[in-house]
């Protein structure tokens, strides 16, 4: 009885604090593995001479997204619902403005930073928390209609058709995959009619295939990736560098600071292949704690959705879930890409990579998570939300 | 709130009629199939293919040092340098580190290096290209400047040059070094492992732009060279090759050799040869001027070759120097021996004096065939003089089985048998102090090496007494003496064999002397090979040269003389030239 009365007296607003600490744990990781991975650039590089360089700013965004995680978990889901639509026209509108040149910054042949003096604002992270938000409220919004190829499914195609197009522009292939799977998978879970998804995820497969062989630059990626040892030096030199580091990570790694392969070798090691170089400082054993982190933060999230959706709220339950498959996908596409499983398509791992709007926006969509629980569970004590 | 709460008129619409747990298994489980695929990836990438992974890896950062060994210092008897290395700077390029580099310092690293900016450019084209010389040994200095320039991806690296102070005055006794460091020629080449140490060497990890990370094995450090104390005296050396260069340019001959050995220890003092070549600037080099001719090249000896039959019948007491001989020309088969100068008969050391084949080769015939070479493989003919030069000739002695009694009676006159004049001035330390046959050594001794007992220390003492009257009135070689000292000695003048048959007109002209006679310390031979500045006799082309060598060489190691009244020197421009026979 002293247990149950224990559990009576809890705070009844308390977080989830497992799934708090698993974040916390992986923002941890990050901090180290972000310093480790870019101190010799940071040092190196003759604009900065400062070791701490990359990872000072990776504090600060860390710091500015826990204050914007803060703020987004102040509003009920139900703000969210309301405002849906608001939501995913600012991403549009960030998308169409970052195609114009003089705001939308060039960085390595794309388009896809705004400048904002300080800080460079990536609209794609910002599309992709849209896409949860307003695929959510879509799918609940319409979900007596989602049988119906014309009234359940053609609006929702045609928003994807316009973010498809305009991520196309930048290009950011790798954002549209997400987003793509993202709106995909809530429909999936919403209840669409089981043939409109497959015909979907035909038109879908087909797309990205016609995409990546009519694009040279995206085939190039594509042959880098299937053998990346036929021109190590040219197309696969990224991606052998990269499987490079997993392979001298064996077992438990060469240990923390003495990866080889972020000596210059393996670029964009502390942001798009920060995974190589944890697997080289801590081998198989740092991969699964990694993976294994991330599966939990994933089931749990689809638990929140699972229990939202037990009381009947059924936009926090997809709400949620788009989260955990928002993470899930990036994640596996990630260090799918590392690991030679994925060609390359430029996607940070969430929570960990360095890279501010990702950072911001990840934070923001773990906040969204954190409320649904909170408001599950005040709702299962009685409360109102 | 709007869409889910109301809407209960048409029930089968209900988002919770069709969010179904099923769905969420179905996406949880596909969602747990891609992480679980990237675990067994993991699995595959580290059991799989780590090896081959590992081994990329090593590829790309592991690199191995060679930790350069200094060469050894060669040196003369009393340590003078005659070969040493000096740390020059090479600049080398990574065109794959570099980006394009403006015009301006092109131009000015263009000026630095003496090359053209076409040159450099054309050089750093290949941007795959890790590493390119750029220029090699260049000063310490030069290098500096170079690099200070800042040009990202060109660096310099350290390297050794040989450099030879002697020049060519050593350059076939000492040979020299390819670009590797490895010995090529000469000493050099002989004494390449003592010489050359052992590299030492690092491997290391190192980062993309090439700095060393880490030691990933234990550093073997370099063992230098030894230092190589040679039997050489510097001094002799500069003056042998001096007064051979002379006697080659006043002859108007094709080369000549000369030896210089320590009769008492068996140490060659001096071997230089001409034409010779600049070991520092091998631009233009042919063989001819890089063959070391006293050791490599084998010739036959002509009247050099008399004192050993002479000495072979005086040692089996057939002979004394007093002995006289019947020298008319007589025939063997088909064949006459014969003097151009004949006399009806000579005592022994006559025949020496005047050089006479008659006399010789009758000598020569007191013996069978197999005694004659037993006696002439003793002291060294037909076999390799063993000196550790490389490439050294072991001349030529045919088996005595297959002598026939002309061919006995030629060899006995230097003909029908080849020596190099290394074997032919070691064969003549056998006329020293004890009769021993030493062995030669390019490498200085603490004492002389045990020698093989030919002849009787009197035999030997008779055979100098002879030779003595080579150098004196009425000799063959009044040319070759020496103020203040008695010189033994013999000439030779060979005919060439020119395929197969000998040339009319190209002749060796050879001397071979010992001196003080009554107590020898040095044998000098000198060879002059083709002389064609009028004589071509051994007595008159390097006997010459001989004396100025043998006189200064004793000057040098400070040799009392042993005939301090001999203190005028025959006028030889006036007498008749004694000719030898050829």
């Amino acid at each position: 009885m002293m247990v149950n009365s224990a559990r009576r007296y809890s705070p009844i607003t308390a977080l989830d604090e497992a799934l708090a600490w698993a974040i916390a744990l992986l923002l941890s990781i990050s901090l180290v593995m972000v310093y480790s991975a870019s101190i010799a650039y940071a040092e190196a590089d003759a604009g900065t001479h400062n070791r701490y360089f990359y990872l000072m700013r990776h504090v600060l965004f860390m710091a500015v997204g826990l204050g914007v995680a803060y703020g987004v978990f102040q509003f009920p889901t139900a703000f969210w619902q309301k405002n849906a639509g608001r939501v995913f026209l600012i991403g549009l509108v960030l998308l169409i403005l970052v195609l114009i040149p003089g705001i939308g910054k060039v960085v390595n042949g794309s388009r896809r930073w705004i400048s904002l003096v300080v800080f460079n604002l990536q609209p794609s992270e910002i599309m992709k928390f849209a896409t949860v938000i307003y695929a959510a409220d879509y799918t609940v919004r319409k979900s007596h209609k989602l049988h119906s190829l014309k009234e359940g499914f053609a609006p929702m195609f045609m928003a994807m058709v316009a973010v498809a197009f305009l991520l196309l522009r930048e290009p950011d292939f790798g954002a549209l995959m997400v987003v793509m799977t993202i709106a995909m998978g809530i429909l999936f879970l919403g209840g669409i009619n089981l043939r409109i998804f497959s015909g979907l995820a035909v038109m879908a497969v087909t797309a990205v295939v016609l995409l990546i062989v009519l694009s040279p630059y995206r085939l190039k990626r594509v042959l880098g990736f299937m053998d990346p040892w036929d021109d190590p030096y040219g197309k696969g030199y990224q991606l052998s560098h990269s499987l490079i580091a997993f392979g001298r990570g064996e077992w438990f790694g060469v240990g923390l600071g003495a990866s080889v392969e972020k000596l210059f070798y393996l670029p964009e090691a502390h942001t798009d292949f920060i995974m190589a170089v944890i697997a080289e400082e801590f081998g198989f054993a740092g991969i699964c704690l990694i993976v294994g982190l991330y599966a939990w933060l994933v089931r749990r999230a689809f638990h929140i959705g699972m229990e939202a959706r037990k009381l009947e709220r059924y936009y926090p339950s997809l709400l949620a879930q788009g989260v955990g498959i928002w993470l899930g996908i990036q994640v596996f596409f990630n260090i799918g890409v590392n690991m030679g499983l994925l060609p390359t398509k430029g996607l940070t791992l969430p929570l960990m990579s360095f890279g501010g709007s990702a950072m911001v926006m990840n934070l923001a969509a773990v906040a969204l998570l954190l409320r649904v629980d909170w408001e599950n569970r005040r709702i299962m004590r009685g409360y109102k939300v | 709130m709007r869409a889910y709460s109301l809407n209960q008129r048409t029930p089968p619409a209900s988002p919770a009629l069709r969010m179904t747990p099923g769905r969420v298994k179905c996406v949880l489980l596909v969602l747990g199939v891609l992480f679980l695929a990237l675990i067994g990836r993991a699995v595959y990438l580290q059991v799989v293919q780590q090896d081959f992974l590992l081994n990329q890896g090593e590829a790309r950062f592991r690199r191995a040092l060679v930790l350069e060994a200094n060469r050894g210092v060669i040196t003369d008897r009393n340590g003078e340098p005659l070969a040493l290395s000096s740390p020059v700077q090479t600049i080398w390029a990574s065109p794959a580190d570099m980006e394009p580099v403006p015009p301006a310092k092109l131009r000015e690293l263009a000026r630095l290096l003496e090359m053209s900016p076409a040159d450099i450019a054309a050089k750093l084209s290949d941007r795959k290209r890790e590493f390119v010389y750029l220029k090699r040994q260049i000063s310490p200095e030069l290098a500096e400047r170079v690099v200070g320039l800042g040009i990202p991806g060109i660096a310099k690296q350290q390297e050794y040059r040989r450099f030879y102070p002697a020049g060519e005055v050593t350059a076939h006794l000492i040979g020299f070094t390819g670009v590797d460091g490895k010995g090529q020629e000469g000493v050099e080449l002989a004494r390449e492992k003592m010489l050359a140490g052992k590299n030492g060497r690092r491997v290391v990890l190192k980062d993309r732009r090439g700095h060393i990370i880490e030691d990933v094995a234990a550093i073997e450090s370099p063992k230098n060279g030894q230092t190589l104390t040679l039997s050489i005296d510097h001094r002799i050396q500069y003056l042998a090759y001096r007064e051979l260069k002379a006697a080659v340019e006043e002859n108007k001959a094709k080369a000549g050799s000369v030896i210089v050995l320590d009769g008492r220890s068996g140490e060659v003092l001096a071997m230089a040869n001409v034409p010779s070549y600049n070991p520092n600037n091998r631009k233009e080099l042919d063989l001819e001027r890089r063959r070391n001719r006293a050791v490599i090249d084998q010739f036959e000896p002509g009247s050099t070759m008399k004192p050993f039959p002479v000495a072979m019948a005086i040692e089996a007491r057939k002979v004394t120097p007093h002995t006289w001989m019947d020298t008319r020309p007589y025939m063997i088969g088909p064949a006459t021996v014969r003097d151009t100068h004949s006399q009806p008969s000579m005592d022994v050391t006559t025949i020496i004096q005047k050089s006479s084949n008659v006399g010789a080769s009758k000598m020569a015939l007191m013996f069978p065939p197999e005694t004659m070479w037993q006696f002439y493989d003793a002291v060294g003919f037909g076999r390799g003089p063993q000196s550790g030069f490389p490439g050294e000739a072991s001349g030529r002695l045919r088996n005595w089985k297959s002598w026939r009694p002309i061919e006995q009676a030629t060899m006995s006159f230097g003909y029908g048998v080849s020596v190099s004049l290394l074997q032919l001035a070691r064969a003549y330390t056998i006329f020293t102090d004890d009769g021993q046959l030493l062995p030669v050594s390019f490498t200085r001794l603490n004492g002389a090496m045990p020698g093989k007992q030919l002849i009787r220390p009197e035999t030997a003492r008779q055979m100098r007494e002879m030779m003595m009257t080579v150098t004196q009135a009425g000799g063959t070689a009044t040319r070759a003496q020496v103020l203040g000292f008695n010189v033994a000695g013999k000439s030779g003048t060979a005919r060439k064999l020119v395929n197969g048959s000998y040339a009319a007109n190209k002749h060796v002209g050879l001397f071979v002397g010992l001196a003080p006679a009554t107590r020898p310390r040095l044998i000098v031979a000198v060879m002059v090979d083709e002389p064609t500045g009028g004589s071509y006799y051994g007595g008159t082309v390097a006997g010459p040269a001989f004396a100025n060598i043998m006189a200064g060489s004793l000057r040098i190691l400070g040799v009392e003389p042993d005939a301090p009244s001999n203190n005028t020197l025959l006028p030889v421009s006036d007498m008749p030239e004694v000719r030898e026979e050829t």
